[in-house]
Parts: C-alpha cells; sequence; structure tokens
C-alpha cells in the first residue's frame, strides 16, 4: 500500500455496512482487486530498485578492482623507471650506494654466521647468557641440532636444552661447565656427534642392507650395542654369522670390542671369514664394510 | 585351548575396530596369511571375533601369544589408558651398554621371585622402546588377563611411563624390578601424568618444540603469515600489540604442536592477602585450595589464550613451566623469609 495515501479506510469497517456500500459503488471485491493490483505493481518496483542496487554494487566492486590494478601497474611503471634512472646515470654508477654497502656487509655477515653454523659449535647471546647451537655432522652429512640455553649469572648453568636423555649432559656438566665451557661444548659436542654417527651407520645397515640381516638389529637408545646374524650376500637364506658390536668410547663411533662368530657346524672359510670381519668392523664404519662385502662378492661373480 | 584364552583373545578381538581388525591380525602373526583370508571382515564384529578364535583353536594359541596381541592392540590404540611417569636414578658414571635379553632375564627372575602367579610379555619397538604387559594374579590365583599394567621403557633412560591397573599394591613389586632390571638404585614418581603417551615422551625425552635463539632461524614460509587486509584505508589500531602478543606467545611456546595435555592442578597452601582491617582470616593459617585446568588439549589452550585476548601476554610462569618442569601437578606455598613470595616446590 501506498503510504502517502491517507484516510484508507478498513475493508469491513464495524457497523458501517451501509456506509461502506454508499463509499465503493462497484462492490468490495472490486476493491480489493484494485487493492491487489496496486500491491503488486508496488512489489515489482521494489524488485526493480532492488536489482538496480545489485548491479550498483556490482560496478562499485569492479570499480575498485580496476583502480587497485592501476596502482599496482603504477608502482610497477615507477620501480622500472627508477630502474631504468639507475642504469641510465652512468657516473653514479662507480660509487657504491650507502645502501649497497650495507647489503654487502648484512650479507658477509650472514655468510660468517652460516659458516659458524657449519663448523658444529654456534651460539648466540640471550637476555639472559647464552644459547650455543651444536650441529652434528657424519662423514659429510649434517645431521641433527642440538641446543642449550645456558644462564650466566650468578653462575654458569644450564635453562633449557634440547640434548636428548641418554646422553649424560648432568655429568659433562658437572665436571666442565663451571670451570671450562669450552672443554664442556667440546666434550659435549663429541658425545653428540659420535651417537649420531653409530646412529647413522646402524640406519644405514638397516635401510641398505636389510636382506643380508636377519630381522632387525637389536640395539639400545644410544646404539652402543648392535648384535644382529647377517650373511654376505642377498641371495641366500641363512644367516650364518653372528656380530656383537660394542661400543666402549662414548665419544668415539667405532668399535672397541666386536666379536663375530659362526654357528659350530660351519666349515672352516667361513670361521676364517668371521675372524676378518671383526677385524675390519673394529677400522671401518659398519655400512661401508658391508658396502665392500657386496663388492667382493660381485667380484667373486664375474671371476671366472 | 583353554576356554580362558578363547575368550581373552575374542573379547581383545572385539575391542578392535572392524577396519582394523584385519591390519592388527597380520601384525600378531599368529595366523597365516591363508587362514586371514578365509574369514570374512566385513561381517558382524560378533562373528568376526568367533572366526578368529576358532583358527587360533586350530593354532592351539596360549596365553602367551594372546598377551602379544593385547600388547599390540595397546601399542596402536595407547590413549585409552593412563599414563604416569616415573624417573629412576643412579649415582655411578659407568657407561651402560644395555642388552635386552638380560633386561628382560632380570626383570622376570625379580618379579617372579617374589609373586609366582604373573603373566610377563616384552615386545621391542623401532624406536627403541620396550613394552612390558604384566598380568598379575595372587599367591593363589593365576593371574587375571583383564588387569593389566603397561610398562613403556626406553633402554639408557631414567624414565619409565606407567599404565598401572587397580592393584595399586602390586606397584612397590613392579618398580623394584625396574629398577634391578634396568641398573638403577631407585626410582620415584613424578607430577606428570596424561593419557596421550606420546606427549609424555616428548616432555620428558624433550622433543617437543622449544623456541631457541639461534642466528639461522627456520626459513619464514614455515610460519604461518596472516594474510593483509586488501582495503589499505582499513588500518590495524592494534596492530603493534598483536604482533607483540605473537611474538612473546612464539618464544614461550616456540612454533611447533604442543604436547597433550589433559590437564593441570595446583595445590595451594598460600596465605589469604587482604587488607589488614578486614580481618577475614582471624586464624593466620595457609589458605588450601586447589586449581584444576582441564581441556582436551591444554598447552594448545594455554598458547591461544593470549592471541584471542583472554589473557594478558605474557602468561604467568606458572602454566608456561609445565612441559619444561615436565610436570602437571604443583604445590605453592608461601616463601619462608623477608618476602612473602609464594614458590613453587619441587
Amino acid at each position: 500500500m501506498e503510504p502517502g495515501r491517507r484516510g484508507l479506510m478498513p475493508a469491513f469497517p464495524c457497523g458501517k455496512m451501509e456506509e461502506g456500500k454508499a463509499r465503493w459503488p462497484d462492490g468490495v471485491f472490486a476493491h480489493l482487486e484494485m487493492l491487489e493490483a496496486r500491491a503488486y505493481e508496488a512489489a515489482v518496483k521494489q524488485e526493480e530498485t532492488e536489482q538496480r542496487e545489485e548491479k550498483l554494487a556490482r560496478l562499485k566492486a569492479r570499480v575498485q578492482e580496476l583502480r587497485r590494478q592501476r596502482d599496482e601497474l603504477r608502482a610497477k611503471v615507477d620501480l622500472q623507471q627508477k630502474g631504468l634512472g639507475k642504469a641510465g646515470v652512468v657516473s653514479d654508477a662507480a660509487q657504491p650506494s650507502a645502501r649497497a654497502v650495507l647489503e654487502w656487509k648484512i650479507k658477509s655477515v650472514k655468510a660468517m654466521l652460516q659458516v659458524f653454523y657449519l663448523t658444529g659449535i654456534s651460539g648466540k647471546l640471550t637476555k639472559q647468557g647464552v644459547c650455543f647451537c651444536i650441529s652434528t655432522a657424519y662423514e659429510g652429512t649434517y645431521l641433527d641440532s642440538y641446543y642449550l640455553d645456558l644462564l650466566t649469572k650468578p653462575e654458569v648453568r644450564i635453562h633449557r636444552h634440547s640434548v636428548p636423555t641418554f646422553i649424560p649432559l648432568e655429568q659433562i656438566a658437572k665436571k666442565h661447565l663451571e670451570t671450562d665451557i669450552r672443554r664442556f661444548l667440546s666434550v659435549l659436542a663429541d658425545h653428540l656427534n659420535a651417537y649420531v654417527g653409530r646412529r647413522h651407520q646402524a640406519d644405514q645397515l638397516q635401510e641398505h642392507f636389510s636382506d643380508q640381516i636377519e630381522g632387525t638389529l637389536q640395539r639400545n637408545s644410544l646404539c652402543n650395542l648392535l648384535v644382529f646374524n647377517y650373511n654376505l650376500s642377498s641371495r641366500s637364506k641363512t644367516f650364518p654369522f653372528n656380530a656383537r658390536l660394542l661400543y666402549g668410547d662414548l665419544c668415539c663411533s667405532l668399535p672397541t670390542e666386536v666379536s663375530v662368530s659362526c654357528t659350530p657346524e660351519a666349515p672352516a672359510s667361513l670361521a676364517e671369514t668371521a675372524a676378518a670381519h671383526s677385524a675390519l668392523f673394529r677400522r671401518v664404519a659398519l655400512h661401508r664394510a658391508f658396502r665392500s662385502f657386496s663388492s667382493a662378492a660381485e667380484r667373486a661373480d664375474v671371476a671366472p | 585351548m583353554d576356554e580362558t584364552v578363547a575368550e581373552y583373545i575374542r573379547r581383545t578381538v572385539l575391542k578392535i575396530p572392524r577396519d582394523e581388525i584385519k591390519t592388527m591380525l597380520q601384525k600378531w602373526g599368529f595366523l597365516s596369511e591363508m587362514q586371514l583370508q578365509t574369514v570374512n571382515f566385513h561381517q558382524l564384529k560378533e562373528n568376526i571375533s568367533q572366526d578368529v578364535v576358532q583358527l587360533c583353536e586350530e593354532n592351539s594359541a596360549d596365553i602367551k601369544q594372546a598377551a602379544v596381541l593385547d600388547i599390540i592392540y595397546n601399542h596402536i590404540y595407547p590413549n585409552k589408558r593412563m599414563w604416569s611417569v616415573y624417573q629412576m636414578n643412579k649415582t655411578g658414571e659407568e657407561i651402560e651398554f644395555f642388552d635386552f635379553t638380560d633386561f628382560k632375564k632380570k626383570f622376570k627372575r625379580r618379579l617372579r621371585s617374589a609373586l609366582k602367579n604373573v603373566t610377563i610379555n616384552f615386545r621391542e619397538y623401532e624406536d627403541n622402546a620396550i613394552w612390558i604387559r604384566i598380568a598379575w594374579g595372587t599367591p593363589y590365583t593365576k593371574p587375571n588377563q583383564y588387569k593389566t599394567s603397561y610398562v613403556v621403557y626406553h633402554s639408557q633412560t631414567p624414565y619409565v611411563f606407567l599404565s598401572a591397573s587397580v592393584l595399586r599394591s602390586n606397584l612397590p613389586l613392579l618398580c623394584q624390578a625396574l629398577v634391578v632390571a634396568s641398573n638403577y638404585h631407585d626410582i620415584r614418581e613424578v607430577e606428570l601424568r596424561s593419557h596421550s603417551l606420546n606427549s609424555l615422551k616428548d616432555i620428558v625425552f624433550k622433543r617437543y618444540s622449544q623456541n631457541f635463539q639461534t642466528y639461522c632461524p627456520r626459513p619464514l614460509s614455515e610460519r604461518k603469515v596472516a594474510p593483509e587486509s586488501a582495503d589499505v584505508r582499513i588500518i590495524q589500531e592494534n596492530r603493534n600489540e598483536k604482533e607483540r602478543i605473537q611474538r612473546v606467545n612464539r618464544e614461550v611456546f616456540g612454533d611447533g604442536p604442543q604436547p597433550k595435555l589433559e590437564f593441570a592442578q595446583y595445590k595451594l597452601e598460600t596465605m589469604f592477602k587482604s587488607d589488614p582491617k578486614m580481618d577475614v582470616m582471624y586464624k593466620k593459617e595457609p589458605f588450601r585450595c586447589l586449581v584444576k585446568f582441564s581441556s582436551p588439549h591444554l598447552l594448545e589452550s594455554l598458547k591461544s589464550l593470549a592471541p584471542v585476548g583472554m589473557a594478558d601476554a605474557p602468561l604467568s610462569p606458572l602454566l608456561t613451566c609445565i612441559p619444561h618442569k615436565a610436570r602437571n601437578y604443583f604445590k605453592i606455598r608461601e616463601k619462608k623469609g623477608f618476602f612473602p613470595e609464594s614458590f613453587v616446590s619441587p
């Protein structure tokens, strides 16, 4: 109903039936029809306004989008002009700008920090002390990094760390931390590097030579005792050799005691090989020793 | 095959979700692949369990094999049990050569010397974790396979994870056997408990992400960067404060996922501090009170308190020290001395 209209009487005023008949000579239903038609027109108009508003909103969004693109392109053009400007003016190229010098300095400092990180022991001063990072490696492969957050006041002590629990950190700290921090870091780094070295050897063995080993390697958290049955080639189904490697020195990644034995019924030649392997494992990393077996076996195959 | 064994196997199979039954039986390795092919794993679990028991009957399973199946189930679903952490210590400095066979022998001998009616099973996993399952009996009754304790021990570490059964009277026996078998001197319970075994391991083995300050931080691509608002006319008034909160939060909690704990409990025995004129407590006694925070994932919810604005950053150290101190039960007492501040007891 148009709000502007005043004096619209309700269709059936109570007690005024006669008046109604006088007011709407065509009848109440005709009046109703007219009202209906008006309502319909109003609804159509409203729909039109809504559609117009929608279209307006769409166009506004499009304008926004185009403005944004224009800004982007403007920025690109500016940048290009600046670049051209730099190349265009030859006389300034000889003097390096302050910005370039700063960038070079930052790059060289970053490279220096990277070098420290690669050496294995690096540190950063913190508000309360210093945070050391021991990055371990074995034979050229970088392995895990371990962190130590130290406090320096009132005395040097460890605040937090990410060293595994089976590394005897408390013992090493008790011995060296307060007296000689270099020694402490060096001993700890030795322990950690040796541990990851032993672990790397065992992992490599398990990964690349699993068909020459019976089942899985029996080891422990520190990887300082390995026991396994193995054979020389991947083709045979029996595992005549039993190896037991004991790593007595926790700072060393080679075993201190090796015993390789065969089953008692084995022929004498195997017993000799076992003794040879015993000596080999004490000198050479485990996975490389196994690699030498397979290459020796290949050579034996190739030889007539 | 013993009826009790058959029933036990049937009930264990019923616990396993239907889709996992076949894989778990394959891991168990007691039934051959051919035998497993004869079972229809799409029927009702009741019927699957009956079929499995039938096959076990053919292979004459005994309690040892049934126990192995139970260990496998608990290893895959450890979060159904409540785990507590114990710490052992020793005074010697000898290098430990942990030998698994030696450990098993010593443990069994020690436990059986005190109590003959126990079922003990071991299983070693690749992350150097040793799972021990113990079913307890009494001097006069056979072991009750439904009342089991589980022990998870990583060699050459001083920590043991225990999921004790209802029979707490056997706990001293179990602790003693562990100490003897692993060559330590004594053992005590650490105030750390949770349903998530891996989270407990992460906390005590320091495998969770701690934020250490280094010059070689992880590349930015790993950190989530919030998208900037598209319209430059919108200015974030609190941007500095938001960034400060993010930075402080990251320093405290680190970038990675937090270990999953369900609650932290603080037992307060501090003096009630009030206006002396009000004189609420006429007896100068500590005000005893227990505050417990619980959540499906407590540490993640603490981490998100400051960014959503429910708490000030940095959070109280009493809350943030939980993974660092490796405990979620605290006792807070008054500090005796000139400065009456509260402190956390060890």
